[in-house]
């Protein structure tokens, strides 16, 4: 038996290598590209943009982790330990805001706190009719649109932690006469301390890959300049050197990310498990609470949402709904159905040979395919291009170069559900299915695949929705006539045509819903 | 395992959304005619897509000739072309930047044209020797500004813009711009490095938070008054005055005092791709686009200046003949582009 598993095993290894070779590949010749560039460049570099940009990134993503920590912890100990009317529907909603993508909600944000905007005309109202308010293209409109578009990343991680937190902790130190809030304080947050770690991690990670609202808000990060270097210049080597510099800072949140998950892993294993107490509140207080989550909600999604419908029932966003219209969803629904299945099919053998024959090759095949979260869009285009141009010239221009990009730029959202649906089967039942006569062949088919296909179809919706939503990668490497739904979204909003993008976006956020409950549902199983 | 089912119920749902997305499309795509390869020209165009293509429609209604479209930056499509080099489906290349057009031609991307229509249509100074690339409408970058912020005797030149009292009253586009690289190599031309230098720190001091990607946005700050004065190409003051009669908002064309640079110029144009395989059709576009009715649809679409010299102005705009142009040829400003943006990069403009 041993020989014939060798056998399929062999060139299974081979693919997973040449596929681990692929990713790393481009990774390689970026680096390869910056470090090889004259030091004129970087010493220029370094002496004007760095700076700035890494200035802009950092405090970008400081600011937005603090007022997502704020929130995203907040919330999930009101729909956790508190009691109030309607409580349920709100565990849901404050996921929603997951479902615009960061462009889409910078677009509503610029319209809404535009100059001469609404909110500004409500402001002007209440303090006078030459009271200003802050502009959305600046630090604090790219901190407050990243904010709401990425909280729930930590609401999501702190809920399941309080969910699935040991109550005798907090008990004891009830019984030993410690206040509510300061057990909250003392026993609670810090139990809690690895997975909200791990949900800002997440974010920070997010806010300094994004290209979406930076590039519309024109608040100047690692991963726009990227963009511009690429779009401006003749030569890619200032491009290629803040890719480096990009890699390495996301690298750090990647490894921190991952340090502080681990962590949250143990703690989730200790005790027993029994529904904590809710806190019941009285109507001053449901009104406080439902005031409260309906701001949040209702500025990171509702609000958006409606003005989204309302101006794709414009006569000017009607009257794009035109075959051309339809050409663009079926040039995303083309490429993303491709990327997700390219995606599945490169990403099974990888987590199989890792959960089946956890060899340090097999593993670092594996751990390779993860490289796309440190590739953001741009840096992920600008990889391929540079691979492309110099090995496979042909490809250039054509979709192969783009859906290659995409695999390496989100392989690693499917591997998330490959690897843990390839894990939860036991070998044993291929075995048994073994000794019971079944041919290696006929095993993998009726025992193995029915088990892993929840994985499978859950990898690649996620896949198809994050390169549907996918923007810079898009820009950078589409062929001829294949402009994406994402694609006029941000043609028509960054010329400010607000009414002209609605269409797109509103359909990119209504298909975006389905995958979403799916991610719920897996972090409730996990809760 | 209890999780299965109501996530495989789910499951059906997406699919089955997923399947009728898919089945939009599919009817989508089969409904959409689509030409034979013979009659279609593929285009590359840097000029935004709501100002060409109503022009190549009025071309495919005359000629029957599809045209494919990619919009998308100037340079970021001469590194494209350059990239796929012999393999490329584009028949032309459009720009509205010259320096960009003169890179492309002397990396060899553009094919040299003898045709007597462009020679006729077209002044010299607005082609290249060649004919590899031929201008076809004339831009300006001006100064706008507010008309209740600012008098218009306040500003002389462009260079006026780096004066301190201008803090934080300017907004300018960012330097991945096509207009702002040709702007500040006609200037470097004209008034040498070192002052050039000085310009664009006080532009950059002057302008912080206001950088702009689209031009557009300027014009749109100048006119609710968010900033007094923007640097603009000035087309995009009478579009925007065009959507907005009331704006408060004019041109004001600099560098026009006694000695002055003139008027910074460039133009948007065409060229034919050296690999191209529908020459005739490609050819017949160019022919379309340098003739009189050609010339006078592709520049009022954008309030440009037609280069053809029987063909007049949008009468919105400045007579073209109550002012002066930089002296600066069009074709010099592809050689001076790479010191312009190691200074512009030295500077540090965003």
């Amino acid at each position: 038996m041993n020989t014939i598993r060798h056998q399929l095993a062999s060139p299974l290894q081979l693919f997973a290598l040449a596929s681990a070779g692929t990713i790393l590949l481009p990774l390689g010749y970026v680096t390869a590209q910056a470090l090889s560039a004259d030091p004129a460049v970087w010493s220029r570099l370094w002496t004007t943009r760095i700076p700035e940009l890494l200035f802009n990134t950092v405090s970008l993503a400081a600011s937005v982790a603090v007022i997502t920590l704020v929130l995203g912890v907040s919330t999930a100990w009101l729909v956790t330990r508190a009691e109030f009317p309607g409580r349920r529907l709100w565990e849901g909603a404050l996921v929603l805001p997951l479902a615009m993508p960061t462009y889409v909600l910078a677009y509503v944000y610029s319209y809404l706190l535009g100059f001469g905007g609404p909110v500004e005309h409500l402001w002007q109202l209440v303090a006078g009719p030459q009271a200003r308010i802050f502009s959305p293209h600046s630090y604090s409109g790219a901190t407050l649109v990243m904010a709401l578009d990425t909280f729930p990343f930590v609401y999501l991680l702190s809920r399941s932690a309080f969910l699935s937190m040991n109550v005798s902790f907090e008990e004891v130190a009830r019984a030993s006469g410690v206040s509510r809030f300061s057990t909250l304080w003392r026993v609670t947050l810090p139990l809690m301390r690895p997975s909200i770690a791990a949900g800002v991690a997440l974010v920070i990670l997010y806010v300094v890959s994004d290209f979406g609202a930076v590039s519309l808000l024109r608040y100047q990060t690692l991963t726009y300049a990227v963009f511009q270097q690429m779009t401006g210049r003749s030569d890619n080597t200032a491009a290629s050197i803040l890719s480096l510099l990009l890699v390495g800072l996301a690298l750090i949140f990647l490894i921190t990310e991952r340090w502080f998950r681990q962590r949250s892993r143990f703690y989730q294993t200790t005790g027993r498990y029994r529904a904590p107490q809710r806190h019941r509140y009285g109507w001053l207080g449901t009104v406080a609470v439902t005031g409260y989550l309906g701001l949040i909600v209702g500025a990171a999604f509702a609000l958006p949402a409606s003005l989204l419908i309302q101006w794709s029932l414009s006569p000017e966003a009607q009257a794009t709904l035109d075959s051309r219209f339809f050409g663009f969803v079926w040039n995303s629904g083309i490429l993303a159905a491709s990327a997700a299945t390219g995606g599945v099919l490169i990403g099974l053998p990888l987590a199989y040979l890792a959960s089946r024959r956890p060899t340090m090759l097999n593993l670092g095949c594996l751990q390779a395919a993860y490289a796309g979260y440190v590739l953001p869009g741009p840096v992920a285009a600008l990889a391929v291009l540079v691979l492309f141009t110099k090995l496979a010239p042909v490809f250039y221009g054509s979709v192969l170069i783009l859906i290659v990009a995409y695999v390496i730029h989100f392989l690693p959202a499917g591997l998330q559900s490959l690897e843990p649906a390839l894990q939860q089967i036991t070998p044993n039942l291929e075995e048994v299915a073994r000794t019971l006569g079944l041919g290696m062949r006929e095993t993998w088919r009726r025992v193995t695949l029915p088990l892993v296909r929840n994985g499978f179809v859950v990898a690649w919706v996620l896949m198809f929705l994050q390169t549907m939503k996918e923007l810079p990668a898009t820009l950078l490497l589409r062929p001829v006539g294949f402009d994406t739904l994402a694609i006029r979204v941000w043609m028509e909003a960054s010329e400010e045509y607000f009414q002209l993008a609605a269409p797109s976006a509103l359909l990119i956020v209504l298909l975006s819903l389905p995958a979403l409950a799916l991610l719920v549902s897996k972090d409730w199983r996990a809760a | 395992m209890s999780f299965v089912c109501p996530l495989s119920t789910l499951h059906r749902t997406i699919l089955s959304g997923l399947a009728l997305l898919f089945a939009a499309g599919l009817v989508a795509g089969i409904f959409v005619p689509s030409a034979p390869a013979a009659d279609k020209l593929t285009i590359y165009s840097g000029r935004s897509e709501r100002l060409i293509k109503p022009v190549l429609d009025a071309f495919t209604t005359n000629t029957g000739i599809q045209i494919e479209l990619l919009s998308s930056g100037t340079t970021e499509l001469v590194n494209r072309l350059k990239a796929e080099g012999d393999r490329t489906s584009a028949d032309l290349l459009i720009t509205n930047d010259a320096g960009s057009l003169e890179l492309a031609r002397t990396a060899g991307l553009l094919r040299p044209l003898n045709m007597r229509e462009v020679d006729r249509a077209i002044p010299a100074q607005f082609r290249a020797p060649d004919n590899a690339w031929v201008g076809l409408s004339g831009r300006f970058w001006i100064v706008v500004y507010n008309t209740t912020m600012v008098k218009p005797d306040q500003v002389k030149s462009l260079l006026d813009l780096a004066d301190p009292k201008w803090k934080d009253k300017i907004a300018i586009p960012n330097s991945g711009s096509e207009y702002l690289q040709a702007g500040v190599s006609v200037i470097r031309a004209t008034h040498g490095d070192e002052k050039t230098r000085q310009f664009l720190q006080g532009l950059k001091t002057n302008a912080d938070g206001q950088v702009y990607q689209k031009s557009s946005q300027i014009v749109d700050a100048v006119a609710k008054g968010q900033v007094a004065l923007g640097i603009v190409n000035h087309y995009y003051v009478y579009r925007h005055l065009a959507a907005q009669p009331g704006a408060p908002i004019a041109v004001l064309m600099p560098d026009q005092q006694e000695g002055g640079m003139g008027a910074i110029m460039n133009v948007a144009g065409v060229g034919i791709v050296k690999s191209t395989k529908h020459l005739d059709s490609a050819k017949l576009l160019v022919e379309f686009l340098v003739a009189q009715a050609g010339q006078k649809l592709f520049a009022d679409l954008d309030k440009e200046y037609p280069l053809h010299p029987d063909v007049k102005a949008d009468p919105a705009l400045v007579e073209r003949k109550s002012f002066r142009a930089a002296q600066v040829p069009l074709t010099k400003l592809a050689e001076l582009r790479e010191p312009t943006l190691t200074l512009i990069e030295q500077v540090g403009l965003r």
